[in-house]
């Protein structure tokens, strides 16, 4: 379980990261979604990518280096091609050993956004073009599509990965100096603008509804319509309320929360409710 | 068509690449005009795997798995599809058709492989709280070879029990129709864990309010057809006005405060 310290033992500011384990964290960030899975999405994956940074940043203090990777396992997802983005201002703020709190909303705020920009230029626009290019090339028999078709892909992906790193680091090293100066004030607002980006995704990315329907004749009453008319996407903002109580109030593990989703959704997929 | 052994060892060792690639590696090896031409190449007939491939590529660009929704397995449709090609002369639209069953298969395998990397996350917790980063690579690399191995063994079933399989695997998808809606749904709503996680933390009691309102601004913009692309930017944008104007107020709140109790330096001149 995470813990709930809000600072890290030694605050002063570790050395800038060097170009080679940043480059290195490029590299890394490529299995991002290597441990993927629905209760956290990225998250291991999100810390396996970041731990060449974490490990040189906190390497003298066994303790925070702890710290670190407790709070960069929580609930993580971003666009697996736009992630350096996410791990430069992580890593910046990281780095300047900022308070705990404010490295968690900025990862936050700064995941969310990435999702639509991504889908946006690699699945909307480079592969349709460069696929539907190279994929006639290769029904004419010509094997020049397929390595056309990598070569175009990946040269996009990487000088993306690599621009979003150095980039973005620099930009929240940069930013460091006003976060501290005002470093309680900074605090709020990023928690302000993190807990507002979760109402988001709530909605954004909770898809359940129930197909569950009343026999009525001619026509039957349709449940999830009843509920979107009373507020729409009803389900997800009721489950995330309902597992908050019960982490919070009842101080259930996460374990105990996804066993309970799951005989939720056998037995409802039984009893055709999903 | 009898397949020999290399070439057998070679189609698992590809499956086991490209099941991992869907989601790491370069997320390009796996499309299937890439997998088309191996799969060619290694059984034999790299014109008919190239044919394959880019036909399958045209009919599979509607279908990106946008948003972290999964598509009826390209991965493992353009391996089988291109086997079937190449083995049987099919055409590609039959040969995309006989996959069906097996890339159904796979996508229950990524499914049940999700969800039983959920509970894996606390085994993650204990080794983050010992500080052990090499117990979480080895947690990453093993997920990833999991991943694997599972499509490497589909598409070998496929490649020795040909459409025969497909048909009784069909048949068994069939008939645990509802245990993999209701996995899926589960699935579906373990995210909600996830977030009530970071809720449990950032959420101090002052601070509801912004979660209805985040809430309440991604529900109106998800509605609406020409927003809901962008719903999480959009929101964003909103959010971060809010809080700007929060920071910023804050602070000069402070600093009024600070020159009219203590008389600050200014105070002075």
């Amino acid at each position: 379980m995470a813990s709930n310290a809000t600072h890290y033992n030694d605050l002063k500011p570790a050395q800038p990261l060097d170009k080679k384990t940043l480059n290195k964290m490029v590299w890394r960030s490529l299995n991002l979604q290597a441990s993927f899975n629905y209760e956290r999405m990225q998250a291991a994956g999100w810390l396996y990518c970041i731990l060449p940074g974490l490990e040189k940043i906190h390497g003298n203090n066994k303790e925070d280096l702890k710290l670190s990777m407790e709070h960069n396992l929580e609930f993580f997802n971003t666009h697996p091609f736009l992630v350096t983005f996410v791990m430069g201002i992580v890593l910046s703020l990281e780095q300047q050993k900022t308070d705990i709190n404010t490295i968690r909303s900025v990862r936050v705020a700064a995941m969310g956004p990435l999702g639509g920009i991504g889908d946006a230029i690699f699945w909307f626009t480079l592969v349709p073009i460069t696929a539907g290019i190279t994929a006639n090339m290769a029904i004419g028999g010509s094997i020049a599509g397929p390595i056309l078709f990598l070569l175009i892909f990946n040269g996009v992906q990487f000088a993306i990965r690599f621009f979003l790193m150095s980039w973005s680091y620099k930009l929240g090293s940069q930013a460091i100096e006003i976060m501290t100066a005002n470093a309680r004030e900074f605090t709020r607002a990023a928690s302000m603008l993190g807990v507002f980006v979760v109402g988001a995704l709530t909605s954004n990315m909770g898809g359940t509804t129930i197909k569950l329907e009343i026999a009525n004749g001619e026509s039957p009453i349709v449940i999830q319509s009843i509920l979107d008319g009373i507020l729409p996407k009803m389900i997800p903002l009721a489950l995330t309320l309902l597992l908050f109580f019960l982490m919070k109030k009842k101080n259930w593990k996460p374990v105990y929360c996804i066993c309970l989703l799951i005989v939720i959704g056998i037995v409802g997929g039984f009893i055709g409710i999903f | 068509m009898q397949f020999n052994a290399i070439q057998i060892i070679l189609v698992a060792v590809w499956a086991f690449i490209v099941g991992i690639d869907q989601f790491d590696f370069l997320e390009s090896l796996y499309q299937p005009i890439v997998t088309g031409a191996v799969i060619g190449a290694i059984l034999g007939d790299l014109q008919t795997g190239l044919v394959v491939g880019g036909t399958y590529q045209l009919m599979a660009i509607g279908n990106m798995p946008v948003g972290g929704a999964q598509p009826p397995n390209a991965v493992i449709g353009g391996v089988m599809a291109a086997v079937f090609a190449v083995a049987s002369g099919l055409e590609t639209e039959q040969a995309v058709a006989l996959a069906f069953p097996f890339a159904v298969m796979g996508q229950y395998f990524v499914t049940l492989l999700f969800t039983a990397m959920s509970p894996m996350m606390s085994a993650a917790d204990k080794l983050a709280e010992k500080g052990d980063t090499k117990g979480i690579v080895r947690l990453n690399y093993l997920a990833m070879g999991i991943l694997g191995v599972l499509f490497a063994i589909v598409c070998v079933g496929g490649l020795l029990g040909g459409s025969a399989l497909g048909t009784t695997l069909q048949e068994f998808s069939d008939k645990y129709q509802w245990f993999m809606d209701g996995l899926g749904a589960a699935g579906g709503m373990m995210r909600f864990v996830g977030f009530a996680t970071l809720l449990r933390i950032m959420l101090s009691n002052d601070l509801w309010g912004f979660y209805f309102a985040g809430f309440a601004i991604a529900v109106i913009m998800d509605s609406i057809e020409a927003t809901a692309k962008s719903t999480l930017l959009l929101t964003a944008f909103i959010g971060i006005a809010i809080a700007m104007y929060d920071f910023q107020t804050r602070v000069a709140i402070r600093q009024n405060a600070g020159s009219g109790n203590g008389g600050g330096d200014e105070d002075g001149i």
